[in-house]
C-alpha cells in the first residue's frame, strides 16, 4: 500500500516537470503553482490578520515590519502570482468557452507580457511609498 | 555512417528499471526505429519494442525521444540527435510499463469504446464478417454485400491510436479516471455523428463529467503532440463551448 501511494504522489508530481515541454505546459504550471501559492498566502493573510484580536501594539509592530524590503519584495511576488494567476486564468477562460482555442499561445504570450508591465510599475511603486 | 549513442530504458517484470547504453552505426538519413532496430539486433535482443507499419499508420511503435512524444518510424534521427549527446528513448507516459518500451495502453481504448467509437480505419471496412469469410466469398466469386450504414463505420477523422495524447496530458498524471484527450475528442466526433437525442444526452453527459471536459487545464499538450493533427484539446474546447451554451439554454428555459 505504501509503495502504491508513493507511486500515485510521484505521478501526481509530474504536472510540475516541464522539461520537454512546450508553452502551454508551462502555462499549466504556472497557473497551478501561483494557484497553491494563493492559497498559502490566503490562510496566512488570515493568521495576520488575527494579530488584530491582540490589540493595537501587536498590529503596529507588524506594521513596520511589513514596511521592510524583505516584505515588500514578499508584496511583489504575491502580485506577481495573482497576475499570473488571474490573467492566465482569463485565457482559460476564453479558450474553454471556445474563444481563440488556436491563438491560445499567442494569447498567453501577450498576457504574460501584459502581467510583467504591470508588475514591474506596481514593484517600482511598491518600493517607492 | 556515424556511431550514435543510445541510452534507452529497460524494464522487466520483478525487476528495478534501469537505462541501458550503447552505440548503432546507422546513417544520418535513417529513422530513430532504424536505431532501436539495430540496438535488438546488434546489442541485446531481449529489448522489446513495438512496430508495424513503418510510415505513422498504425502509432504501434510511439515512445519518448528525449522526453518528447513521437512516432520513431517517422522521426529522422538528424532531427532529435544533436551529434554527442546519447539519444535517449523512454516508454510512453501515463501508461502502465510491460516491457522496456513497451506500455499497455489497454485504458485508451476502454476510453475510446466509452465514447461507442469504432476503431476502424476509412480502408478497412467495419464488416459483419472476418477476413477469411471475405477470402471465402471471393473464390465462390460471390458479390460481398456491405451493410446499409456502411459509411458510418469511419475512424475518426487521422487518429491512429498510439496514444501519445494521453502520454502528453499532465492531467492524466494526476487523475487516473480522466477521459484525456482521446476520449473526449472521440464524444466530441461521435456526439457530431448523431442527430438521436439519447445519444447525444449519453455522449454530453460523460463530457460533462467528474473526469470529463472540466478536468482540462489547457495545456494543450495533446494538440502540441499529436502526430496526426487530430487537435484533441481543440475538441474538448468545442466541447465546453457546447456545453455552457446548453446551460444558459436551460437557465432561459430554451
Amino acid at each position: 500500500m505504501a509503495i502504491l501511494d508513493s507511486r500515485r504522489v510521484s505521478r501526481a508530481g509530474r504536472w510540475v516537470d516541464v522539461r520537454h515541454r512546450r508553452l502551454g505546459m508551462w502555462a499549466y504550471a504556472l497557473n497551478r503553482i501561483t494557484g497553491i501559492g494563493l492559497v498559502v498566502y490566503l490562510y496566512l493573510h488570515l493568521c495576520i490578520l488575527s494579530l488584530l484580536t491582540r490589540g493595537q501594539s501587536a498590529w503596529d509592530s507588524f506594521v513596520s515590519l511589513a514596511r521592510s524590503p524583505f516584505y515588500l519584495a514578499l508584496d511583489v511576488i504575491l502580485l506577481a502570482g495573482i497576475l499570473i494567476h488571474g490573467l492566465n486564468g482569463l485565457r482559460i477562460a476564453l479558450t474553454g468557452c471556445g474563444i481563440g482555442a488556436g491563438a491560445q499561445k499567442a494569447i498567453f504570450t501577450m498576457l504574460m507580457i501584459v502581467s510583467a508591465i504591470a508588475l514591474a510599475v506596481a514593484a517600482l511603486k511598491i518600493f517607492h511609498i | 555512417m556515424p556511431k550514435v549513442p543510445l541510452q534507452i530504458f529497460r524494464y522487466k517484470a520483478g525487476e528495478p528499471s534501469r537505462y541501458d547504453t550503447c552505440t548503432v552505426d546507422i546513417p544520418d538519413s535513417a529513422h530513430v526505429i532504424d536505431a532501436i532496430d539495430a540496438a535488438w539486433a546488434v546489442h541485446d535482443p531481449s529489448l522489446t519494442f513495438r512496430r508495424a507499419c513503418h510510415h505513422s499508420s498504425c502509432g504501434s511503435c510511439a515512445i519518448r525521444i528525449n522526453g518528447v512524444e513521437k512516432l520513431p518510424c517517422v522521426t529522422k534521427l538528424s532531427d532529435v540527435w544533436d551529434g554527442r549527446t546519447p539519444l535517449r528513448l523512454d516508454p510512453l507516459r501515463n501508461f502502465p510499463v510491460v516491457s522496456d518500451l513497451v506500455v499497455d495502453i489497454s485504458s485508451f481504448f476502454q476510453r475510446m469504446s466509452a465514447a461507442d467509437m469504432a476503431i476502424t480505419c476509412e480502408a478497412e471496412a467495419f464488416l459483419p464478417f472476418t477476413v477469411d469469410s471475405f477470402a471465402v466469398a471471393a473464390l465462390e466469386r460471390k458479390a460481398v454485400e456491405l451493410p446499409e450504414d456502411f459509411s458510418r463505420f469511419n475512424r475518426f477523422e487521422q487518429c491512429i491510436e498510439c496514444g501519445i495524447c494521453m502520454s502528453a496530458c499532465p492531467t492524466m498524471a494526476a487523475d487516473d479516471r480522466f477521459l484525456g484527450p482521446a476520449g473526449l475528442a472521440a464524444i466530441y466526433q461521435a456526439r457530431h455523428k448523431t442527430d438521436d437525442p439519447k445519444k447525444v444526452e449519453h455522449l454530453l453527459g460523460l463530457a460533462d463529467g467528474e473526469h470529463g471536459v472540466w478536468r482540462c487545464h489547457s495545456a494543450f499538450e495533446c494538440t502540441e503532440a499529436c502526430p496526426q493533427a487530430v487537435d484533441p484539446a481543440g475538441k474538448i474546447m468545442a466541447l465546453r463551448r457546447e456545453l455552457i451554451a446548453r446551460r444558459f439554454s436551460k437557465m432561459w428555459g430554451k
